[in-house]
Formats: structure tokens, C-alpha cells, sequence
């Protein structure tokens, strides 16, 4: 689904990723962990070129991302994002926050476009606030309207940048509940999180990052339970 | 007190009545609000401009615009004024009126430009990256996006531009266009009283931008209001 190799991204002089090799399967759930400044959000942009990869190469569907770069807007299609701070938009009803781009980018009549909309909305938890504006709505119902917005593009894969970090915590839950829905239903999905809980239960694989490459991975059982390098269990004391 | 009212009344009469020299303030006044809304209305086209020649990617067209706008933020307007005027009319014969629109218009422009910038970077820059993630393009993205919401910080900015832009042709008369400050002046000149024309200038001025400022604040709380 997606195969990653070599990728190096520097800002300037500040090495961020140096040599990220790994390979995402359909239907597979990876948690990305790891120190503040390891480069987790940076990777995740990197793969729908929201950064630009300094050097390597990312295949999506086994196309070569970076030789594509002006069908870049095509492939983003297929890749859904959800942001830290939601980032919806604010001079839009939640109804045209999701509907806009399934209407202008595949062409979908309107009516069809909402239909598909209430859908998504039943699904997150949402039935009824499809007329509301993002302001009027709290963080943890703002955050699952950015994942009603990003599905209404059907992705293939779904990227998830600390999707509850700005959340009060009673609203952590709701959001992780449906990103653990979505899993269930075999939706693709790299999700950097500071939830071990979460990650320990939906992930298929843990991949701790440190040092601008993926330091170490595995199954959650075994990353969790008997990680094997010294920097891991020295991060995981820490947050467990 | 009653020296006070005589000097008052007569200050009025000479300088307001006689000769019908209301009519010298009033056609002054139109001048200045013609001059205004001319330059108002080229200085947003010429800045529009700016704007999306510097926020595009076209290198050359950046490094134009952004020389437009340093030279014109540089200068004093009157000097940009007084070379205008002279560089037009050395070759043909233009109104007045339309040499100083022209001016003020380009003048006005480089901060319209400045304005519509600021406006459109103001906006979270996660907006931007939300509409790329989604598939869209930069100009789409900036078309459905971005630009609605920039549009809300750019409109009382750009209100306020045109208050600074109708006290700024006050230098018209540079160029000996009859406008409301150049209207004082000829009728201190006929007068020789020093204060009270340019104490009547000073008053419409104040009403005319009291009016503006009213009605930009009203339009700023709908724009607030629909949020
Ligand atoms: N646009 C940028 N320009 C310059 N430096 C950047 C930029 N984005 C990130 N960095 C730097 O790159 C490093 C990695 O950042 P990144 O956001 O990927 O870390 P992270 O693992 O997501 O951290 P966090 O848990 O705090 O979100 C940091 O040192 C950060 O300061
Ligand atoms: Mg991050």
C-alpha cells in the first residue's frame, strides 16, 4: 500500500529524518510513538508531500510519489489527514466542510455529496450538527467531523497527526472510538499518538521513532512488553 | 460675550457666505471624494495585482512587485505626485483630476497590496494544508479557502486605507487641483483670515471620515458576527 525507502528530510541544517525504510499493508493499523522533536509528524507529512522528502522515495499503489509530483493533487485524494487542531473550515457549515471536496475534486451532485455526508456524520457520532458552524462545536465533536471530512474523499489510507493531543480529556474517548471503528472496519491507518492505550489495542504494529529513523518496531505485545533496544525502554518507562 | 458672537458671525460670513464661498468648499469637498474614490478603486485593482504577483510563484513577477512596493512605501506621496503629474503632462494633457487619481491610485495600491497580503497570512496556516490534504490545488485552495476567510481581515483594513487615502489627497493642491484643503486656501487668500477656512476644512474632513469610520465599524461587526 505504502513503501517508504530511504527517506531523508532535513530543515536546513537540522537533520529530522535520516534513512526511514518501511512498508504499510492494506488494512494495517501502525502506531507511530516517540520523543517530542523525533520527527513523527514530519514523516507522516512527508507521506502526501505536505513536506517536501529532502531524499528517498515513497510509493503509494506503487507509484513513485516524488516522480509524480504534478499528480500529487490525485494522489492526496486517496490520503486521507487529520490534524492535531482539526483545522476545518470556519466559514463553513459542518455539512459544506465535508462536502466541498467530494463535490469540487470528484464532480459528485450535491445531493449525493450530502447523502454520503449525513452517512459519515450518523457514523461518527454526529447525526444532527450537520447545519452547525465548526465554532459552535467542542474539540472532541470538531476532531470527528475532520474525520467525516477527510472519508468523504473514500482514501485508501488515513493519517492521523496526535489526532486527541488538544483535547479536554473527557472528549479523548470519543474520537479514539471512532478511529478504533474505523480500524475494525480494515481502514488503513498510520496514527502518530501519545495514547499507549490506543495503540496497544488497535495497533497492528508499533513503530517507535527516535534519532530520524524508526528506531524500533513491532507488534504491540512485543514492543510494549519486551522492547529490545535500550532507547525504547528508556521512552516507554517514561509514558507507561 | 457678545464681542465673542460678532467675531464669530462675522468670521462665518466672510469666510462661508459671502461671495457664495460655501460653493468654493463644496466643490472642493466633491473633488476630494471623486479623487478619493477613483484612486480608492485603481489603488485595489493595482494592489490585487501585487498581491498575486507576490504570493504566486513566478520569481521575476515577485521581485517586481516587490520593488513597486518598496519604492512606493519609500517615497513621500507628494514627491510621487508632483513627478506623476509632470511626467504625464509632458506628453499629453490629461484633467487634473485624472493625473492625481492616477497618482494617489498607484500610491494607494502598493499598501492596498501590502493590506491584501496581510490579510491572506493571517489566515491558520493548518487551512492551507487541510485543503492541499484533501486534493486540492493551490489556487482552488486559495479560491474556496483561504481567500473567504482572508477577505474578513482584509475589508476594515482596506476601510481604513481609504480614511487614510482622502485625508492623503489633501496635497492635491500641489498639482493646483481645487481640492477641499486647496478650497481653504484660496479663500484665506481672498480673507486674510488664517484660521477660521482651515478650521472649516479641518470640521468636514472630520465629518466626512467620523461617517466612513461609522460605517466600516458596522461592517467589521458583520463580518464578526458571521463567524
Ligand atoms: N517547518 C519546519 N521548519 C523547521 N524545523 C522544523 C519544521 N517542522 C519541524 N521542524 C523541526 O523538526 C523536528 C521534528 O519535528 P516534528 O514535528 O516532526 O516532531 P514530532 O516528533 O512530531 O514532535 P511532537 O511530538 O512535538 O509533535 C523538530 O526539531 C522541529 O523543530
Ligand atoms: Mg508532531
Amino acid at each position: 500500500m505504502i513503501e517508504v525507502v530511504n527517506l531523508h528530510k532535513y530543515f536546513g541544517q537540522l537533520q529530522v529524518l535520516t534513512g526511514v525504510n518501511t512498508k504499510i499493508e492494506k488494512q494495517e493499523v501502525v502506531c507511530v510513538i516517540g520523543a517530542s522533536g523525533s520527527g513523527k509528524s514530519t514523516f507522516l507529512r512527508c507521506l502526501n508531500l505536505l513536506e517536501e522528502p529532502t531524499a528517498g522515495e515513497i510509493y503509494i499503489d506503487g507509484i513513485a510519489v516524488m516522480e509524480h509530483r504534478k499528480d500529487i493533487n490525485q494522489l492526496r485524494q486517496k490520503v486521507g489527514m487529520v490534524f492535531q487542531q482539526f483545522n476545518l473550515f470556519p466559514h463553513m457549515t459542518v455539512m459544506e466542510n465535508i462536502t466541498l471536496a467530494p463535490i469540487k475534486l470528484k464532480k459528485m451532485a450535491r445531493s449525493e455529496a450530502e447523502k454520503r455526508a449525513i452517512e459519515l456524520l450518523d457514523k461518527v457520532g454526529l447525526p444532527d450538527k450537520n447545519n452547525e458552524y465548526p465554532n459552535r462545536l467542542s474539540g472532541g465533536q470538531k476532531q470527528r467531523v475532520a474525520i467525516a471530512r477527510a472519508l468523504a474523499m473514500d482514501p485508501e489510507i488515513m493519517l492521523f497527526d496526535e489526532p486527541t493531543s488538544a483535547l479536554d480529556p473527557e472528549m479523548v474517548g470519543e474520537v479514539l472510538n471512532v478511529m478504533k471503528q474505523l480500524a475494525h472496519e480494515g481502514m488503513t491507518m498510520v496514527v502518530v499518538t501519545h495514547e499507549m492505550g490506543f495503540a496497544r489495542e488497535v495497533g497492528d504494529r508499533i513503530m517507535f521513532m527516535d534519532e530520524g529513523i524508526i528506531f524500533e518496531e513491532g507488534p504491540p505485545q512485543q514492543l510494549f512488553k519486551n522492547p529490545q533496544k535500550q532507547r525504547t525502554k528508556e521512552f516507554l518507562g517514561k509514558v507507561l | 460675550m457678545n464681542s465673542i458672537m460678532k467675531l464669530l458671525s462675522d468670521a462665518i460670513f466672510y469666510n462661508l457666505i459671502r461671495e457664495q464661498r460655501y460653493m468654493q468648499f463644496l466643490d472642493g469637498l466633491g473633488i476630494s471624494l471623486q479623487l478619493t474614490f477613483y484612486s480608492a478603486i485603481l489603488g485595489t485593482v493595482i494592489g490585487l495585482f501585487l498581491a498575486l504577483a507576490k504570493l504566486g510563484r513566478i520569481k521575476w513577477l515577485e521581485r517586481l512587485a516587490t520593488l513597486y512596493v518598496d519604492i512606493i512605501r519609500g517615497t513621500p506621496v507628494v514627491v510621487q505626485l508632483v513627478l506623476i503629474y509632470y511626467a504625464i503632462l509632458g506628453s499629453s494633457s490629461f484633467p487634473k483630476i485624472v493625473v492625481a487619481s492616477i497618482a494617489f491610485g498607484i500610491n494607494s495600491g502598493a499598501y492596498v497590496c501590502e493590506l491584501i497580503r496581510a490579510g491572506i497570512m493571517a489566515v491558520d496556516k493548518g487551512q492551507m494544508e487541510a485543503a492541499r490534504s484533501l486534493g486540492f490545488s493551490y489556487s482552488h485552495s486559495m479560491i474556496y479557502i483561504i481567500i473567504p476567510q482572508a477577505i474578513k481581515n482584509i475589508l476594515p483594513a482596506l476601510g481604513n486605507e481609504f480614511i487614510v487615502l482622502l485625508k492623503e489627497t489633501a496635497i492635491a493642491g500641489y498639482i493646483a487641483l481645487d481640492d477641499l484643503t486647496r478650497a481653504g486656501n484660496i479663500v484665506r487668500g481672498r480673507t486674510f483670515d488664517a484660521y477660521t477656512p482651515f478650521i472649516l476644512v479641518a470640521i468636514i474632513y472630520l465629518y466626512i471620515t467620523t461617517i466612513l469610520s461609522w460605517m466600516m465599524n458596522k461592517l467589521e461587526r458583520r463580518l464578526r458576527e458571521s463567524d
